[in-house]
């Protein structure tokens, strides 16, 4: 809204300069975009609101609570509460004149509302009129103020509409067939061109101003081509009306039509103004010569609305805002803005007027009084807590746990879209059309679809960083994904191509390959409390035989997959910009699951999970054994043998050598096996432990096959 | 004949010597010259001295044991320093880079993020997580925003084009798969207050919670806008807090975030689900109110929105508004991130490019 100050002078006498006014207003809720300087306008005759050289004007934001600011007189009704200083309003000062219109009905135009709903009043002033040019004064208050001069009669709507925030609109009288007008919806197909020269379709939901044949406005929107006020009319009729602000909104964002009066129509106007306006028409007018009103106005106004009193208690003034108001500051404030205000039991009743809309309930007065008390003269107190702190969202632990460690092992975190394009969802074998979520009304193709995965975003991060000179590149991320079956679940993705750690001048520099990434799933399994473990399986994005899913280590209860890990085809990653040749290995968890895992194990273990076990009293013996068993025979299932076989005091199983090549035949492999033993109540025997070597080698014989080296 | 300028010379002649000796080796040939006990130049000067006239006898045997004291120090020197220069076995060149552990950079919001909520959970509130799809009662409706408000048009929302289930959790937990299918989501929050509605119907006042999170706006990425961005909300409900309460929590908050001298300046403003509202401002940190270029020379830097829950939003979560009040807030995280750092383009933060993320501290 952009306001000439010499033009709020009209209403009120500012007592501040232009900038002083912008920041003062500011903290009152009336931001400010510009203040700018210009020469001083050409006087009104009335005389200058005010001696000095130049002018301003004040762009101010107006939110959409407060339409009533849409306006001159809006604005200066905020000045002249601030500082407590008389307000001039229409019909009390010069220049702003009302000219008394009787209200009957007309012999020349017949006025019809047959949709009362969605205009609950129309009034209509028909005119003879001679078409100029406006006045210099006029036209530079118009300009100023952003509207573009046109004639006289355009103008005068367009004045009325900055001065006091009503919208009107003339029509050429003799335009309109049979000197109707009928407020009704638009019949299904009905066009109409408006003054923008656009042909618009219309739809039974719009509401239109129509002569005795069609559409001749979209009402509260804008007007027709057809009844135009050109340089040939001669008898114009004004529109002055209130509409249905819903009505108006869903009209204009149909059309894509956002004009100054669907601006105002939309957040809701002053249903008392419509007559005010006509009577501000009818004086101006006069004052221009342009021509005068003839008859009485035509004013449908079926089911009158009063102003809303509100009560407003003292008591709970005071707490919300958290400051005592002196009584006199309360009902000065109010009389400023134009409320009526009267005490009532233990405070006030208070009147507001039609143009106030957004005043409905006490909290709304209560941000009155605070406004123009002063935000800034609050006393800011910290609260006392009531009650202890409640339990935090365990994720926000959980999350933060997984950040550690994945930053802890060199890995960066990224933040990548949750939106993705389904290219990327089809490059990852992730397309499936019943679990992609889609957006309905995305930017662009880019963001067309919710993420499934974090791992195409990842692998575009890893692209994005190549592209820059970077060879090795770690990231992760913790983030939701998306899909129809599953809805939104937390998932922590890893991406890793380029060397397995930092390069040292002391060493040779190792690429990372697929036990990198298996060791931070593993390691993350840990620090969550659930044992982890990888299988081999086949997933569309990744490299065959270097593909696993993760699951929970011997569950106690069956458990679905809760993510898989392994190295990315190099079609997909080169589908995503990076070099085929690069080796890019990538995990991904599900972390709700995990976490519902975790309880699930919880649960189940009691409140022991956690005690601590005794220390061993006796000393462990360790044997170390190689085995020849089939190159493809998963070395877990060796471990898994002799652990569930467990013979006498065998505690533990680790590997720590694989080997192929020479001196193995070809379909073989040597596994060597490092096997701790220990009894909880005596130093076991060579014997013993002789003993159950020899069973377990027998035993790997018999199930796998396994020859000792 | 020997006198004071006889022994001067054994001096110098000695320092020469001694200033070509670069080993070892060398050194010890200085030594055997000089300080030999048979044959010695020392030696031999001790018996000179022993025989001079009686009368020059004590200051010649003065200035020969001054000399001989003198040889005895520089060859210590001498040999410290060529041993300190000299490879020693098993020595490390200590100046070469160690062997650092990896340590990945957490990203700019995380770490904005993070002292938010150490911040906040040191003033009493609970950090809660809410779903990032959302139906429209959450988002709009029970924000005292119906389908007909004018302040959906504020914020141009992305839908989902079919409904999909709800998020496996509520700020209590797992849940049931029956609950997750009967709940459909149909777009994508546009703002973390819409976890205010959740954790209002699922627990009783008084409350005090943030909720960090990420959000959706339907703006094309450009320097200052982004589809997808991250706030932190706080909710405060209880019986008589105050718009004082709301100036107290989040000076305390600024005073700790920004700056011990941190000033804040309400304005108030409009926000369908706040009454009164405002928009708050930060005294900048960089000029301390001054003006300099970050605040444009306005000493001010707009952070954060707020105000006073609205009735109509305890209305619809069941809370009677006579009884409670309470306060919300909402605050961009990029936007503390921007001014923090000076990052010129929000874009940044989400192209994951290591010579950006690489220069926040650890
Ligand atoms: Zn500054």
């Amino acid at each position: 809204m952009r306001v000439p100050v010499s033009w709020l002078r009209d209403f009120v006498d500012v007592p501040v300069d232009a900038r002083a006014l912008a920041e003062t207003l500011a903290m009152r809720g009336f931001e400010t975009a510009s203040v700018d300087d210009r020469p001083a306008p050409p006087a009104p005759p009335w005389g200058p609101g005010a001696a000095g050289a130049g002018d301003a004007v004040i762009d101010f934001e107006i939110t959409a609570n407060r339409p009533d600011c849409f306006s001159i007189l809006g604005l200066a009704r905020e000045v002249a509460t601030t500082w407590r200083l008389p307000l001039r309003t229409p019909g009390a000062a010069p220049g702003l004149e009302r000219q008394p219109l009787g209200v009957g009905e007309s012999d020349v135009v017949g006025v019809t509302i047959e949709d009362p709903d969605l205009c609950p009043r129309y009034a209509a002033a028909v005119a003879d009129v001679t078409i100029g040019p406006s006045p210099a004064w006029l036209a530079a208050r118009l300009e100023a103020a952003g509207v573009r001069p046109i004639s006289n009669i355009v103008d005068i709507t367009n004045y009325v509409l900055m001065e006091i925030g009503h919208p009107t609109h003339a029509f050429d009288l003799d335009r309109l067939g049979g000197h109707a007008l009928r407020i009704r919806r638009a019949k299904p197909g009905e066009t109409i061109t408006t003054l923008d020269g656009v042909q618009r379709t219309l739809e039974p939901e719009m509401l239109v101003i129509a002569d005795a044949a069609r559409a001749q406005a979209v009402a509260g929107v804008m007007g027709g081509a057809v009844s135009e006020v050109s340089s040939s009319s001669r008898r114009v009729v004004f529109e002055s009306a209130y509409f249905t602000p819903t009505s108006v909104r869903r009209t204009s964002k149909r059309l894509g039509l956002m004009t100054e009066a669907s601006a105002r129509f939309e957040r809701g106007s002053d249903i008392a103004a419509p007559l005010v306006a006509l009577e501000r028409i009818a004086a101006l007018l006069e004052r221009l010569g342009a021509g005068r009103v003839v008859g009485p106005v035509v004013d449908r106004y079926p089911a009158p609305r009063g102003p809303v009193t509100i009560h407003l208690r003292r008591e709970r003034l005071a707490s919300l805002l958290g400051v005592r108001v002196d009584d006199e500051d309360v009902v000065r404030i109010f009389r400023g803005l134009g409320l009526d205000i009267v005490p009532a039991a233990d405070g006030w009743s208070v009147t507001v007027p039609t143009f106030r809309v957004d005043l409905v309930r006490e909290a709304d007065l209560i941000e009155e009084v605070g406004r123009h008390y002063g935000y800034d003269r609050l006393p800011p107190i910290f609260p006392a807590p009531a009650s202890p702190p409640a339990a935090p969202d365990p994720r926000v632990a959980r999350d933060g746990q997984v950040r550690r460690v994945l930053l802890a092992a060199g890995l960066s975190e990224a933040f990548t879209y949750s939106f993705i394009e389904q290219r990327a969802h089809e490059a990852f074998g992730l397309a499936d059309e019943a679990e992609v979520v889609a957006i309905a009304n995305p930017l662009s193709g880019k963001f067309e679809v919710m993420r499934r995965s974090l791992l195409p975003g990842l692998t575009d991060a890893l692209a994005h960083n190549r592209h820059h000179q970077r060879r090795d590149v770690r990231l992760f991320e913790v983030g939701a994904c998306f899909s129809a079956s599953a809805g939104e679940v937390r998932k922590a993705g890893i991406a890793w191509t380029g060397a397995a750690s930092d390069d040292h001048w002391s060493g040779t520099r190792r690429e990372v390959d697929f036990f990198d990434v298996k060791g931070l799933v593993e390691r993350l399994g840990e620090v969550l409390g659930v044992p982890l473990a990888v299988e081999p399986a086949a997933a569309p994005m990744l490299v065959p035989a270097r593909a696993a899913r993760i699951v929970v280590a011997n569950p106690p209860f069956a458990w679905p997959a809760l993510g898989l890990l392994g190295q990315l085809l190099p079609a997909v990653a080169e589908a995503r910009g990076l070099p085929a040749a690069d080796a890019v290995y990538v995990a991904e968890i599900d972390l709700d699951g995990v976490w519902a895992v975790r309880q699930a194990l919880d649960r189940a273990a009691g409140t022991t999970a956690e005690a601590v076990a005794p220390l061993p009293r006796f000393p462990s013996v360790v044997r170390d054994v190689s085995v020849l068993v089939a190159a493809g025979l998963p070395a877990s299932e060796v471990r898994g043998t002799i652990l569930a076989n467990r013979p006498g005091g065998l505690v533990d199983v680790a590997f720590f050598d694989r080997y192929q090549g020479k001196g193995i035949p070809e379909d073989r492999v040597s596994l060597s096996l490092r096997l701790t033993f220990r009894a909880p109540d005596r130093t076991l025997t060579d014997a013993e432990v002789q003993r159950a070597m020899d069973e377990i080698v027998a035993l790997l014989a018999r199930e796998h096959g396994a020859v000792q080296r | 004949m020997l006198d004071a300028d006889a022994i001067e010379r054994l001096r110098a002649e000695f320092l020469a010597l001694l200033n070509g000796a670069t080993t070892d080796r060398d050194l010890q040939g200085v030594r055997d010259r000089y300080l030999a006990r048979k044959g010695g130049v020392i030696a031999g000067l001790m018996k000179e001295v022993a025989t001079a006239a009686p009368a020059d006898r004590p200051r010649l045997g003065q200035l020969a044991n001054r000399l001989k004291t003198e040889i005895e120090e520089q060859l210590a020197g001498r040999r410290d320093a060529l041993a300190a220069g000299r490879p020693v076995a098993g020595a490390v060149d200590v100046t070469l880079p160690g062997r650092v552990p990896p340590l990945g950079r957490r990203h700019p919001l995380t770490r904005v993020r993070d002292r938010m909520e150490t911040i906040f959970t040191r003033l009493g509130f609970t950090i809660v997580e809410g779903p990032e799809a959302e139906d429209e009662f959450h988002c709009f409706d029970a924000l005292n925003m119906p389908a007909s408000h004018p302040a959906r048009d504020m914020q141009d929302t992305l839908y989902l084009a079919s409904g999909m289930r709800g998020e496996a959790w509520t700020p209590t937990g797992p849940r049931t798969h029956e609950a997750q299918a009967a709940d459909i989501r149909t777009l994508l929050r546009t703002h973390t207050s819409s976890m205010q509605v959740r954790y209002m119907q699922t627990h009783e006042p008084p409350v005090r919670i943030v909720v960090p999170g990420r959000v959706y706006r339907r703006d094309n990425p450009d320097l200052t806008h982004s589809p997808m961005f991250h706030q932190m909300e706080g909710l405060l409900v209880g019986e008589g807090i105050s718009l004082a309460n709301l100036k107290g929590t989040l000076l305390a908050f600024a005073r700790e975030m920004f700056a011990p001298s941190s000033r804040l300046r309400f304005r108030p403003s409009f926000f369908p689900y706040t009454e009164p509202s405002a928009e708050v401002d930060i005294s900048c940190w960089a000029c301390d109110g001054a003006g300099c270029q970050q605040c444009k020379g306005t000493g001010w830097l707009e952070i954060l929105g707020c105000g006073m829950v609205h009735p109509a939003v305890f209305e619809a979560v069941g809370y009677d508004p006579e009884k409670y009040t309470g306060f919300a807030w909402g605050m961009g995280i990029e936007r503390v991130a921007i001014l923090r750092h000076g990052v010129d383009d929000i874009r940044l933060f989400f192209e994951n490019d290591l010579r950006f993320l690489e220069q926040f501290p650890v």
